[in-house]
């Protein structure tokens, strides 16, 4: 099922939490809600599901408001950051739950339920623990068995907040991995939101940047990482090097080197170029930049390199472990260095 | 902003409507009877019956008494905090939960024992009695304990002993031990970290158990009276004066001293928000 | 006592061993003489002429008639006070509105005033010089020196403890099961009953067993207003207070055994619910961290 969001505005007393939103997520799609903590995804979400009430706007389910309707009759699926499993519940009376209050004419029998739930809990791979209370699972499980219990309902939209939040580093990989495979088995439109730009480019179909209320860039993970619409963006979705420098007919000048910036226009401006996006090399070529190697640091597979440049501050170039031993590179030695893609934003005055 | 933030949880007009419906009709319309009731008196009436000089003896026993008894607990409430917090005995359990029998044990019942247990010839107050070693410390008469206004500490100690104990000990309990660490590390005694860290940390704690204590005791009545003796002028309560002033038929009276009580709780119950106010603040809750 | 230790403390961060000993002596003396000798003595001084008395206490009718009208004191504030504390801990510990920390605080007004004013303002309402006293003399109505002024005088003393327990256990939880289950397609009374009671049920305990207690235990307030008729307007406390006015110790002890057991009982609840919540959160932090 499709979902419109149109002109929707949220505000908190003075915090303008969401300011006038345009979004259309397409049946099926598996969309990510980006953006740094206070950015409104989270209450963007919970609009969505009904949760929060907009102060203006639309959400419109396969081009029907849903605005008048109330949460319980949305029928949409929503894991919560902290899970909120029903603590004196078994894991199976939790995921049976949404069955059991439905009204006595559209109630499943007992062994409808029994069934369903246990074709849940297996889909989820976690049959074993029926019997558990949620105190006695790990975090991973709990997430997963919210999951199981939202989808019970045989939502049309599943809406997910901060799903793996709340979980350490290995296990959110995992069931990173295992939320989008589940995505592509039963093809539900999902939205989720993260502050994790990592997560949002390896799970989802498109990705909405948010900040500040308001939306910065929507398009797929190769978009938003590879042709960033704004500054924010840019630095939000990766390591960045800043130059400040003013383009002059079609060049940006940085101390005796200079960066292309062939479509810019001339006025002072800000340039991006991303530290494993730099090639170094001892040979002078005409516009390299200059500068002095000042500290070397092994990062595992990648290799950080801190580089003086003449007329700038530090810059930090990244290197693959290969390229750096192919090099050799020195602290002290004189490097010149080309970015190889760069983006220039025209400073504001 | 509206008066109320929008929430999808049902139920706000029903259970907000029904909780002011029952808050009124059974705390707020009785309370708005007293106060009232006291513009029946005029002003010369109303300070000639509280400041009769017997009714103003009770205020001294009171206040004198519920003071006291607060800073007994004051001292042993952070003695007991932190014994329970901080070493391990055993039968500790029991000690802590014990620590609460005041709350549960009614008053009257409270009133009787201690009365029976040191009168001159109960347990305890045999010891203090004319002849015994410690009553001879005390002079030729010993040290009678009940029917005294000693007594009146006594009881009051006794029914406000919980107060103190249970304000401090969450406190006391949260000081992360790496923060005497880092006072130790840092060249301090015992001693004074104790009183350089942990007391103020405990300070609001204290206050709010002292003034929780010293509220409660102002009010009290069924335990004090029977261990109290209640000789007018000296070991007589206030709230004992308004029963009596009602016994007498003196319903005005008994309004103008209840009032009076009424306003001294007011204060006290401000000031004891005040004071949660400012120990969340410094505990940097909320 | 056998030994004190410390809990999990560093050297630097306890005090010397004779420092320990003293400080937990003198708390354990204190103890020992506020608490323990005179629970003890209650007992002791009903027993003191033997089973027989003892029992005998509990066959005059006067006590029984006392022990009958404290229970159904008990009976009719609790339940009255229940509902109310889950009504006022819904509307407070789940919505924001205007004036909510105001009746926070109005809530626990009765424990700030004495019981004996708390008396007072029900005779100064319903009795006979009150403001309903004629209306209520002419309809031959009797409140005051009745049941009907026991039963508001304890629910007046009473009236904080449930929705004190409550409101700060809801807050702390939090509504996102409740919001949970909304979005399962729950009707607001299913969220109440299958996800909000089951969850408040040990605290709603916690405040009712207090309640009780206080219910039954009650001087004060209910000495005020009761006009201490002998098998009529007499309560357990109550009862105590005249026969020990009249020194028949062993009787007034008898009578009060009851009410201390009573409030060794709650006391019992009372530890059995606090251990009971603090090991749950304990597994429940355990689990978590799993993995």
């Amino acid at each position: 099922m499709s979902i419109d969001i149109r002109n929707i505005s949220k505000r908190f007393g003075n915090f303008v939490a969401l300011d006038n939103i345009n979004l259309d997520v397409a049946s099926g799609e598996l969309l990510a809600l980006l953006g740094p903590s206070g950015c409104g995804k989270t209450t963007l979400l919970r609009i969505i599901a009904g949760l929060e009430t907009a102060d203006a706007g639309q959400i419109l389910f396969h081009g029907e408001d849903t605005t008048a309707k109330h949460v319980s009759e949305r029928q949409v699926g929503f894991v919560f950051q902290h899970y909120a499993l029903f603590r004196h519940m078994t894991v199976f009376e939790n995921v049976a739950f949404g069955l059991r209050v439905r009204p006595k004419e559209t109630r499943p029998s007992e062994t409808e339920i029994k069934r369903k739930v246990h074709e849940l809990l297996e889909l989820v791979q976690l049959d074993w623990l029926a019997d558990r209370y949620p105190a006695q699972l790990s975090g991973g499980q709990r997430q997963r068995i919210a999951l199981a219990r939202a989808l019970a309902v045989e939502p049309k939209v599943l809406l997910l907040d901060e799903p793996f939040g709340a979980l350490d580093t290995k296990v959110r990989k995992e069931l990173r991995r295992w939320l989008r495979r589940l995505h592509d088995e039963v093809h539900l439109t999902s939205i989720f939101v993260t502050h994790d730009q990592e997560e949002a480019l390896e799970v989802a179909d498109r990705v909405v940047v948010l900040n500040k209320g308001h939306i910065e860039q929507v398009g797929t993970p190769e978009e938003v990482y590879d042709t960033p619409a704004s500054p924010f963006v840019y630095q939000f979705l990766g390591d960045v090097n800043l130059f400040h420098s003013r383009v002059h007919e079609g060049w940006a000048e940085v101390g005796k080197g200079r960066i292309p910036a062939p479509d810019a226009p001339d006025a002072p401006a800000i340039i991006y170029v991303r530290p494993h996006e730099i090639d170094l090399s001892r040979v002078a070529s005409g516009d390299a930049l200059h500068g002095e190697i000042n500290h070397i640091r092994i990062l595992g597979a990648t290799i950080r390199l801190e580089v003086d440049v003449e007329g700038h501050d530090a810059v930090e170039v990244e290197l693959s472990r290969e390229r750096y031993s192919e090099g050799g590179w020195k602290v002290g030695e004189t490097v010149f260095l080309t970015p190889r893609t760069v983006q220039v934003y025209s400073e504001p005055q | 902003m509206a008066f109320k933030q929008n929430s999808v949880l049902p139920g706000f007009g029903l259970s907000l409507g029904y909780s002011i419906f029952y808050l009124s009709l059974i705390v707020l319309l009785p309370l708005a009877a007293l106060i009232t009731k006291t513009f029946d008196l005029d002003w010369a009436h109303f300070w000639s019956a509280v400041s009769e000089p017997r009714v103003v003896a009770t205020y001294k026993v009171t206040f004198g008494a519920s003071f006291l008894a607060a800073l007994i607990n004051l001292v042993t409430g952070l003695l007991i905090a932190w014994v329970l917090v901080r070493y391990s005995f055993p039968g500790k359990r029991l000690i802590d939960a014990l620590v609460d029998l005041p709350f549960a044990l009614p008053t009257a019942v409270a009133g009787i024992a201690l009365a029976t247990l040191y009168a001159p010839n109960g347990w305890i107050g045999q010891w203090f009695a004319a002849g015994t070693p410690i009553g001879n410390l005390f002079g030729p008469e010993g040290l009678p304990l009940a029917f005294q206004p000693i007594g009146i500490v006594i009881a009051l100690t006794f029914v406000t002993l919980p107060f103190v104990v249970r304000t401090v000990q969450p406190v006391l309990a949260d000081i992360e031990q790496e923060l005497e660490e880092a006072a130790s590390s840092l060249g301090a005694s015992r001693w004074q970290i104790f009183r350089l860290v942990i007391l103020p940390t405990l300070l609001p704690a204290l206050l709010t158990g002292f003034s929780l204590a010293f509220a409660r005791a102002i009010g009290e009545y069924g335990s004090v009276i029977f261990i109290a003796g209640n000789m007018p002028f000296k070991s007589e309560i206030t709230p004992l004066m308004i029963i009596s002033k009602l016994e007498q038929y003196d319903y005005a009276g008994a309004t103008a001293i209840a009032v009076v009580m009424l306003l001294v709780s007011f204060v006290l119950l401000l000031a004891i928000n005040g004071l949660q106010w400012w120990s969340a603040r410094r505990l940097g809750r909320n | 006592m056998s030994s004190t230790t410390t809990v999990n403390r560093s050297a630097a961060t306890t005090e010397a061993p004779w420092v320990r000993w003293l400080l937990t002596g003198l708390a354990l003396l204190f103890i020992a003489l506020f608490l323990i000798i005179p629970l003890v003595s209650v007992f002791f001084e009903a027993l003191r002429q033997g089973w027989g008395l003892f029992a005998a206490s509990f066959t005059d009718p006067d006590a029984l008639a006392a022990i009958k009208l404290t229970l159904i004191t008990a009976a009719i504030a609790v339940p009255l006070n229940l509902v109310f504390g889950v009504a006022a801990a819904w509307a407070i510990a789940r919505f924001r509105f205007k004036g909510r920390s105001v009746l926070t605080t109005l809530i626990d007004l009765p424990f700030a005033v004495s019981p004996v004013v708390a008396g007072l303002i029900y005779v100064l309402l319903f009795g006979a010089q009150g403001w309903f006293g004629p209306w209520l003399a002419e309809h031959d109505i009797k409140i005051i020196f009745a049941i009907p002024g026991i039963v508001l005088a304890t629910v007046f003393v009473t009236f904080p403890f449930v929705a004190r327990e409550l409101i700060p256990l809801m807050e702390a939880q939090g509504s996102d099961e409740e919001h949970a289950a909304l979005v399962l397609g729950a009707s607001g009374w299913q969220t109440f009953w299958r996800i909000t009671l089951p969850n408040i049920k040990w605290g709603l305990l916690y405040g009712v067993i207090l309640a009780n207690a206080r219910a039954m235990g009650e001087f004060g307030a209910v000495s005020v207003v009761s006009g201490h008729i002998r098998g009529m307007t007499n309560t357990i406390p109550l009862h105590v207070e005249i026969l020990y006015n009249e020194y028949n110790f062993v009787g007034a002890f008898a009578c009060a055994s009851l009410l201390a057991l009573l409030a060794l009982v709650t006391l019992a609840v009372k530890s059995f619910i606090e251990w009971r919540s603090a090991r749950l959160a304990e597994e429940d932090r355990r689990h978590a961290t799993e993995e």
